[in-house]
């Protein structure tokens, strides 16, 4: 995998709160932008920005789901797994660990399962 | 008789199918459960399981047992009073699952 990102860029993102909590809430379970800003407490123009920056280096990934009612809505979720840092002859060295699409076997039919459970919940 | 003989299929077959069918459904609120550690989910799957797959096995089991006379004929009823007993037992666990927070 070729990494085309500066380390000072991702080390000033992740030094965000915001950044931060979206990543912590978005690793649990996908999230829209307005779950987010409820549940970071912050502004749905923040969460955005956040989003947008943390979609540059590939660390939220975003999905479009389509609800009973027919509207679509961005989700997101994190997959950023672990961001390390090392210091060596000199220089530093940042490596990026994602979530690989090999952590969510059979996406499609755990959607039935999701459906299912919001739905039931919200009986 | 040919007619007997296919009814007694076609009843075999519908409660097979309904067991298959309404395990899946159990089978999808389990992964509920285990994705989301959602309660009512868990409720839900064992009212489904109890009353689709573990009802027909105990009445298939049940009445192939009795036919073939390995179980006495008295016990015709209280095999049908248990498996009334786990439907009963199913229903309220989906009842439950409804009144449960995630």
């Amino acid at each position: 995998m070729s990494e085309d990102w500066e380390l000072a860029e991702v080390l000033d993102l992740l030094s965000d709160e915001y950044a931060r909590s979206i990543l912590a809430a978005t690793s649990v379970e996908p999230m829209s932008a307005k779950q987010l800003a409820e549940q970071c407490d912050a502004s749905l123009p923040t969460i955005y920005r956040r989003v947008e920056r943390l979609q540059e280096y590939d660390l939220l990934e975003e999905r479009t789901r389509v609800d009973l009612t027919g509207s679509h809505h961005k989700m997101y979720s994190a997959t950023l797994s672990e961001f390390s840092m090392d210091l060596e002859d000199g220089g530093y060295e940042g490596t990026i660990e994602r979530v690989s699409r090999a952590d969510f076997p059979g996406e499609d039919e755990t959607d039935t399962a999701d459906r299912f459970t919001e739905m039931w919940e919200n009986l | 008789m040919l007619g007997t003989a296919l009814l007694d299929w076609a009843i075999v077959t519908l409660a097979f199918g309904s067991t298959v069918v309404g395990s899946y459904v159990g089978y999808q609120a389990y992964r509920g459960f285990r994705r989301n550690r959602s309660r009512p989910m868990q409720f839900l799957a064992v009212g489904l399981f109890l009353l689709t797959a573990v009802s027909f096995v105990l009445a298939f089991v049940g009445s192939v047992l009795l036919r073939q006379g390995l179980l006495p004929l008295v016990y015709d009823r209280p095999l049908t009073l248990v498996t009334r007993a786990i439907q009963f037992l199913g229903v309220l666990f989906i009842a439950y699952s409804l009144h449960q927070r995630p």
